[in-house]
């Protein structure tokens, strides 16, 4: 399946929550929408999963034919998920099973191995307002996958849990990725970094950054130099600028970062500068600049 | 004394479910994990306000979830 | 039709595991026997328990038997109908206030189903509760009053049915509307305190206005033969809960916005 978003804008008012957002999503990847709170996440999945609707823009699942309800391919886990805390996990995962036109045998069937799948199956003769909120997490994830979606949104999935609920969340949509398209939701590059293949980065309603992962680390982790001087002059940015080794140059609040592509030629070409400027040189560091940089960059802007 | 006897047929129906009405609602005020406002105050109103104190603490006690 | 009974057991699961099954039938049959009980024996019991000089005891009049069935739908159109509201006013606010919906409506179902499970579920719980009461206020009604025939209190059951579905398609109606529980008990109690004041005023003119239907059932008890007016008023009740039914399929199908 391939998910087309072509233009994707929710108003409230004079409120922008997503500004023109448009992209496609393979079949068989995982994909992380990433961005600060209140970047416009979750009004895009919402939007995707039927519960909103776009004041313009174009949602097109691809491959099916017209007509077939869309909810039926699609697994959703809100931010919050609320459950009947007077039912059992068991009999949750079967009711809404037969509300995604299940037989009673599929959906039973399908929730003893989703049970033990995520891994509460010890729990599901239990009342779910008994469950704890790892272990709604985990009950949310099996009840988005019961009727085998081909895709799969999760609305800030680990956000919401200790490290160790997180670890454990985090190895199940590894294992999940291997059959299912996953879309998710999070504001921490650490969490997209792990699993998923490619990011798609929203800053205030905006799509701001996309590509996979492999493509963005290339883009961004350019090499990086770091400088700092006893006294700074103005010119100093203008006469690294001069130098062809010097891709970039920034001011920071220690000094100055060179952005470089070849560390050799490039701490050559600075040294010298600075010999013969007379700079007095305090500092002088090679690192690498990480797609976190990127993100605090776009978040910060 | 008949008249007490007759009295007693016809009435004991009405005691009865009463009884378990207020029975009922003890059950329920028990396995309630939250109630709205505090539980005891609950307790005692379904214990002394009879018949209309179970049937509120049934519509407005409990936290549905 | 396999959502709709999906839906349609799991309310009535709830309902029996929050003891709504338990508890509405006690307290309908009590709203149903408590007015004629209380009625016939008053009198009885302060001359038992009190040794009232001989011309203090008051003098009750007798009442016919039909009036004393009438008694009971005295009190269930006031606090049977204020439970039937309160009981459904959740059922489709409180699942979009709580953010069950959000879980729920993701999933392939359709929205007409959804809102006429409930919408039945509701229905078999109060009108199981009603009849109980009503064939229990119509036992003590012959022992105590004189006979009405079954006939009569069948029709009555049927007849006054509507109402009660009047009121649970109203309350969901609003529910589509309103997120939240309380808003919506609010406008409902409103609307059918203002539909009794303005049936007392147009009733002349509009003598089919569903708060008549009391009135024709009374009738209809008295004289054993269903009325043209009942008839109507039947009628009219059944189509404004059908359109008020349509609106809510109609209301929550477009809002996207839970």
């Amino acid at each position: 399946m391939e998910l087309l978003i072509e233009n994707l804008t929710k108003k409230y008012n004079q409120h922008v929550a997503v500004n023109d957002l448009s992209f496609q999503l393979k079949s068989g990847n995982c994909i992380a929408l990433l961005g600060a709170n209140g970047a416009g996440k979750t009004t895009t999945l919402r939007m995707l999963a039927g519960l909103l609707t776009p004041t313009a823009g174009v949602i097109k699942f691809e491959g099916y034919q017209n007509g077939i309800d869309i909810r039926s391919k699609i697994g959703y886990l809100p931010q919050h998920p609320v459950f009947h805390g007077w039912m059992t996990g068991n009999e949750f995962l079967v009711y809404v099973g037969r509300l995604a036109n299940l037989t009673k045998l599929e959906a039973q069937q399908r929730a003893d191995v989703l049970l033990e799948q995520v891994g509460i199956s010890d729990a599901k003769n239990i009342r779910i307002s008994k469950y704890s909120g790892g272990m709604r997490q985990r009950l949310g994830i099996a009840q988005a996958l019961i009727h085998r979606p081909s895709l799969i949104m999760l609305d800030e999935p680990v956000s919401a849990l200790d490290p160790i609920g997180r670890r454990e969340v985090l190895t199940l949509l590894e294992e999940l990725k291997q059959d299912t398209t996953i879309l998710f939701s999070t504001h921490i590059l650490n969490d997209a970094e792990e699993i998923s293949d490619g990011l798609l980065l929203m800053h205030e309603g905006a799509l701001v950054e996309q590509g996979s992962l492999t493509d963005l680390r290339e883009k961004y982790q350019s090499q990086k130099i770091e400088l700092s001087f006893k006294t700074m002059t103005e010119d100093m940015v203008d006469q690294l600028n001069q130098l062809p080794e010097i891709d970039e140059v920034n001011a920071d609040r220690d000094g100055l970062v060179c952005l470089i592509s070849d560390v050799d030629q490039a701490r050559e070409a600075i040294l010298t500068k600075a010999l013969t400027m007379g700079w007095d040189l305090t500092n002088f560091t090679v690192s690498r600049a990480t797609l976190e940089d990127m993100f605090m960059e776009v978040v910060n802007k | 004394m008949t008249d007490v006897a007759h009295l007693l047929q016809m009435l004991w129906p009405l005691l009865v479910l009463q009884f378990i009405l207020l029975v009922v609602a003890l059950i329920a005020w028990f396995k309630t994990d939250e109630t709205k406002g505090p539980k005891w105050v609950w307790l005692l109103i379904i214990l002394f306000v009879s018949m209309i104190g179970p049937i509120l603490f049934f519509i407005l006690g409990r936290r549905t979830d | 039709m396999s959502q709709f009974l999906t839906v349609f057991k799991k309310e009535c699961l709830e309902s029996w595991r929050n003891f709504s099954w338990i508890w509405v039938p006690i307290v309908f049959i009590l709203l149903s026997i408590m007015d004629p009980l209380t009625y016939y024996y008053l009198p009885k019991l302060m001359e038992v328990v009190d040794d009232i000089p001989e011309g203090m005891l008051f003098e009750i009049p007798e009442i016919p038997a039909p009036e004393a069935v009438m008694m009971a739908l005295i009190q269930v159109s006031s606090i049977g109908i204020l439970i039937v509201i309160l009981l459904t006013m959740g059922t489709i606010a409180g699942e979009r206030k709580s953010g069950i919906a959000e879980l729920i409506l993701v999933k392939p179902v359709n929205h007409i189903t959804y809102i006429l499970a409930k919408w039945f579920a509701k229905f078999v719980l109060f009108f199981v509760a009603f009849t109980t009461g009503i064939l229990l206020n119509w036992y003590y009604v012959n022992q105590l009053f004189g006979d009405v025939g079954l006939t009569e209190l069948i029709y009555l059951i049927l007849f006054y049915s509507l109402w009660i579905m009047f009121a649970i398609s109203l309350t969901i109606f609003f529910s589509t509307i309103f997120k939240g529980p309380g808003p919506v008990a609010g406008i409902t109690i409103g609307v059918l305190l203002s539909m009794s004041v303005i049936s007392g005023i147009v009733s002349r003119w509009l003598p089919w206005f569903p708060n008549q239907l009391s009135t024709y059932i009374n009738d209809l008890l008295i004289s054993g033969k269903i009325s043209t007016d009942l008839w109507g008023t039947a009628g009219v009740t059944v189509a404004l809960s059908i359109i008020l039914l349509t609106g809510s399929f109609l209301i929550f199908k477009n809002k996207k916005v839970l």
